[in-house]
């Protein structure tokens, strides 16, 4: 609820409630400043909003004042009453609470300031954090349903066409698909009866770019929907969001109910003769629904097994009639390349993709969150301009991308442009934009193993091939694990991903061996290692790794015993200590801790 | 239109797949889970060939491809033959102790390989089961679970109660996968006992109670009708037409 | 909480749908809300209810990895293993919890108190690893810490001499 605005001396207050920082505690934060505000006697007019993901998980819950521009971080609720009293009631900054740049030792006002910031360009994450989503007026306020205006008054559908293909926009989800094209096979078929669906289901581990834009700001969804469907001419859109996103499924559900209010969905919208609606379908908890057609058997109301697609869902997909599927963060954009126009929209990016990108950079990387930037940012940048670099200075290793379907790009490719080609070009792929940060204390061939179980757990298991190869890669990798197998394995490991390749049912199958091909294409050693000399060069795997306390630079300082959580070390202060390797069970925490580089792996 | 496969210029009807236009002429593609009672179902790959069409070349399923005018067709290449190989040599592992599966193992030649093999199983996952029993009528399995722990059984693995024990699943599955413990008395199948009907000609137990009774159902003939084997029945109708012929 | 079904109760949930089968996963997802699982009862309900035969409702109640036919734990740990919670830890997690708890990811303790399953990324990957006990999240959780989360909600004292 918003007190009367008073024209000057107004504020408004952000505060991010994410899933990440509603982990953090955010919810409290944003109860708190509600409550206090109440009864403040602060003689400022102030009024507060709970928005969506703002990226940067690392340092939430994060509250932005505006129209001050102040950033504070990892606030609590005991913070609010001098947030409060100090920055709103009297304009001073509060130094514990900015953040502080790790390079120059300062402590910085605003985000806007901050490299992770600066150096993205949002188009897809335009309104996130800046947004309540819950309110369409706050859409509506930053250019929200003007481009549906646009579409239904002044563009005939087959223009709309037109305009996405010359954006060049491709597909989001991973598939990198031109749209346009994509949409124009759909009204090449005759039919009476077409569909709209968004893909929802981000299955890739490590992703979770369309959750934060269905939560942040599902309107942009809704509306680039809306202008699909008339495109095309469609009379109903799913949106098929995945089970474990309960808060994109509420606020999407209030979105699209507030839409139907303002006349944005319905019959003759805005009107036009275009009568569209759009209905929830929650997954069941299974990767392969990413898939289009194991998603579209899933709302049909059966198991999410795929089909061969010999005949595209745009010629026949939901119940046999033509369906347009499209990722989350491709209908994002469409918004803005409506409003923008496809020249300037496709204005950044490289030649073979246009516009921008959201990654979600994870893994031992230091700011870890979500970037946007233009396709043909390298992965340097990326990691180390926006990253930050890796944590605990520690060296990078590789950067995985595209999920489980994707592979490894080693450190030595670090100045490789991020976009379609470039990836696919060196055996990973885009996917839908995951970057997984891996530094030295990762093992490949754990890696390997650990995405072939996914995949096993994840695969139908309809066709033979993806099946059947996922168990045996798994049973092979986790002897290679133990530091048993032979080259000959490896050989076997070779067969069978061409085989799965080939043959394979769906696009799951046909990619599930490359997180084996691209880490043997890169790391062979290291599989050797495990191979011919039971080592693993990581430190990594458990049967092959050990952790003892070289005594020499060892200072009897504790600091390992204290957090170690079984116990395991022991020693007199200022003597050298010593773990128990009956106990020890690998977590690394020791070496994590040691100031003095005495916790070694053989 | 015309297709050609194997360097073979056919006439076939627009509709059909490559695999059925490949036998209505004779050429032979292997397949696993394919049947001619329902058709193809794309799980094994098995069937996968290379097509050529004007613009590309790619490998698809011929079990579930449908013709195009035009299109050149290759059944087998030294890749696909290695993809067979290898997908014999993994389905073996489930089924090493089916005569089926061993003879399928000489033929493609497969190497050896040091993964562990199920002794005791023999389910190769070809769902020809599940598809029988659906076109029965009763769907009383389906493939359970996911990924590589799919399998087919009874919801719960209990006793199905729109199972009527007719066996088809057991009798159409290649490897002899499905239990069927057999007695004059009764049937045991998927944890299920069924009493055994006997002919009323020549005394033979022929078929199940529920299996009767559900005939009955369907056709509306009277059960005491159907209480005849096939064999007796064959004969009454012989002696029936040799009557008229007279 | 395999206490008896109230047959109204869960027809009830049913009727809020069409009879129709695109509903099926709507219709569970509904009743694993309320029941914390999918009793049998309720899975012939379905068949009936939407005219499709029983082993497609269970196959697609084995297929769906929201759905347990098997009651939770009063406190149920779903411990995300997705990639960066991976190689942040959850496996040694996991190993832990085993340890304290006696169970592995699908299980349930005998006492029907505690159960842990292995979940796909929850989409917090900056707070990993993640563990979410019932609905709370419990973010950067650390081998040590997990001990200290499990004592919290009543779990025992001492690691169990297995």
């Amino acid at each position: 609820m918003m007190p009367q605005i008073i024209e000057a001396d107004k504020k408004m207050v952000l505060v991010c409630c994410g899933t990440g920082c509603l982990a953090n505690g955010s919810m409290e934060v944003y109860q708190e400043l509600q409550q206090q505000l109440a009864n403040s006697n602060v003689n400022v007019s102030t009024y507060t909003k709970a928005t969506g993901c703002n990226g940067w998980c690392e340092k939430g819950p994060l509250v932005k004042i505006i129209p001050d521009d102040i950033t504070y971080c990892q606030v609590a609720a005991k913070d609010v009453a001098e947030v409060i009293a100090k920055t709103i009631g009297k304009g001073e900054l509060i130094n514990r609470l900015l953040y502080r740049d790790p390079k120059t030792k300062q402590r910085v006002k605003s985000h806007h300031q901050i490299d992770f910031y600066k150096k993205q360009h949002k188009v897809a994450l335009r309104n996130i954090g800046e947004i309540d989503p819950a309110s369409i007026e706050d859409y509506i306020s930053r250019d929200g349903y003007q481009a549906l205006n646009k579409v239904l008054h002044t563009m005939g559908p087959g223009q709309v066409v037109e305009e996405v293909i010359r954006s060049g926009l491709r597909g989001r989800g991973g598939g990198g698909f031109p749209t346009g094209q994509k949409w124009k096979a759909c009204t090449d078929v005759e039919a009476s009866v077409r569909y709209i669906i968004c893909n929802g289901d981000e299955g890739d581990p490590g992703a979770f770019m369309d959750r934060s834009i269905m939560e942040g700001d599902p309107h942009t969804v809704i509306e680039g929907m809306i202008i699909g469907a008339y495109a095309v001419e469609a009379t109903a859109g799913f949106i098929y969001v995945r089970d474990e996103y309960s808060l994109a499924v509420k606020n999407l559900g209030i979105a699209i109910q507030d839409a139907r209010q303002k006349g944005f969905l319905g019959e003759n919208i805005l009107g036009s003769r275009l009568s569209f609606d759009i209905e929830i379908v929650r997954g069941g908890g299974a990767f392969v629904c990413g898939e289009e057609t194991a998603l579209m058997a899933s709302i049909e109301g059966n198991v999410g097994e795929p089909r061969d697609k010999y005949v595209y869902p745009t010629e026949k997909g939901l119940w046999g009639q033509p369906t347009v599927i499209n990722n989350v963060e491709t209908w994002a954009n469409l918004p803005v390349i409506i409003n923008d126009g496809a020249e300037a929209w496709a204005s950044i990016g490289t030649e073979g993709s246009k516009g921008t990108k959201v990654f979600s950079l994870v893994g031992k990387v230091i700011n870890t969150g979500l970037v946007e930037v233009p396709m043909g940012t390298t992965l340097r940048e990326i990691i180390y301009e926006i990253g930050g670099g890796i944590l605990n200075k520690r060296k990078l290793k590789a950067v995985q991308t595209g999920g489980p379907s994707g592979g490894c790009i080693p450190a030595e490719m670090l100045d490789m442009p991020v976009d379609f080609d470039s990836l696919t070009a060196a055996g990973s792929m885009m996917g839908s934009g995951g970057l997984i940060v891996m530094d030295d204390r990762t093992c490949m061939v754990e890696i390997a193993r650990y995405y072939v179980n996914f995949l096993a757990g994840e695969s139908c298991g309809k066709c033979t091939p993806c099946r059947e190869g996922l168990k045996a890669m798994l049973e092979i990798l986790s002897n290679f694990c133990q530091g048993k197998g032979s080259d000959a394995d490896l050989q076997f490991l070779m067969d069978t991903s061409e085989t799965m390749q080939m043959m394979s049912l769906c696009a799951l199958g046909r990619t599930a061996a490359n997180p084996v091909l691209s880490t043997l294409r890169y790391f062979k050693d290291e599989y050797l290692a495990h191979i011919h000399e039971q080592h693993c060069p990581a430190g990594v795997c458990r049967d092959l790794t050990e952790f003892y306390i070289d005594p020499e630079p060892c200072t009897g300082c504790g600091l390992c015993a204290q957090h170690c959580p079984v116990e395991a070390i022991s020693g007199e202060k200022k003597e050298a200590h010593v773990i128990d390797q009956a106990i020890c069970i690998r977590c690394g925490e020791c070496r994590n801790q040691c100031k003095f580089d005495a916790v070694m792996i053989r | 239109m015309k297709i050609m496969i194997d360097q073979q210029v056919l006439e076939v009807n627009p509709g059909v797949t490559i695999l059925e236009a490949a036998r209505q002429h004779g050429i032979h593609i292997p397949t696993l889970c394919y049947h001619e009672a329902f058709g193809g179902q794309g799980m094994c790959r098995m069937c996968m060939v290379e097509v050529k069409t004007s613009h590309s070349r790619k490998v698809v399923a011929a079990c579930t491809y449908p013709v195009q005018s035009g299109i050149e067709v290759q059944t087998s290449t030294p890749e696909i033959e290695k993809g067979r190989r290898t997908i014999v040599a993994l389905l073996y592992r489930n089924a090493p102790d089916s005569g089926f599966m061993q003879k399928l193992y000489t033929d493609y030649d497969c190497p050896e390989n040091g993964l562990a093999v199920n002794n005791g199983e023999r389910c190769i996952l070809c769902r020809l089961c599940v598809r029988a029993c659906e076109e029965i009528g009763s769907s009383a399995i389906s493939a359970v679970l996911r990924g590589t722990e799919k399998r087919i059984g009874t919801p719960f693995d209990e006793a199905s109660a729109v199972c009527i024990g007719c066996a088809a699943c057991a009798n159409i599955c290649p490897t002899e996968a499905i239990a069927v413990e057999q007695t004059d008395q009764d049937r045991t199948i998927w944890n299920r006992t069924f009493t055994m009907v006997q002919c009323r000609s020549c005394g033979r137990s022929f078929a199940t109670r529920e299996q009767l009774d559900y005939i009955s159902q369907k056709t509306g003939l009277a059960g005491l009708d159907l209480e005849v084997c096939d064999l007796c029945r064959k004969k009454k109708l012989a002696a029936k037409i040799e009557q008229f012929a007279r | 909480m395999a206490a008896c079904i109230d047959m109204q109760e869960l027809s009830s949930i049913l009727t809020r749908y069409p009879p129709e089968q695109r509903y099926i996963l709507a219709i569970m997802q509904d009743i694993q809300g309320e029941y914390k699982y999918l009793p049998k009862t309720g899975l012939q309900m379905i068949a009936d209810y939407v005219d499709a035969p029983l082993s497609r409702i269970y196959s697609m109640a084995t297929f769906y990895k929201a759905f347990s036919l098997v009651p939770k734990g009063r406190i149920n740990f779903k411990v995300c293993d997705g990639t960066a919670c991976h190689i942040k830890g959850s496996s040694i997690i996991m190993d832990q919890i085993d340890k304290y708890l006696n169970i592995k990811p699908g299980e349930t303790t005998a006492d029907q108190e505690f159960s842990m399953e292995t979940v796909n990324c929850l989409g917090a990957c900056a707070l990993a690893p993640v563990v979410v006990a019932n609905e709370k999240v419990h973010p950067k959780v650390t081998s040590s810490g997990i001990i200290e989360i499990i004592k919290v909600y009543g779990g025992p004292n001492d690691a169990a001499d297995n």
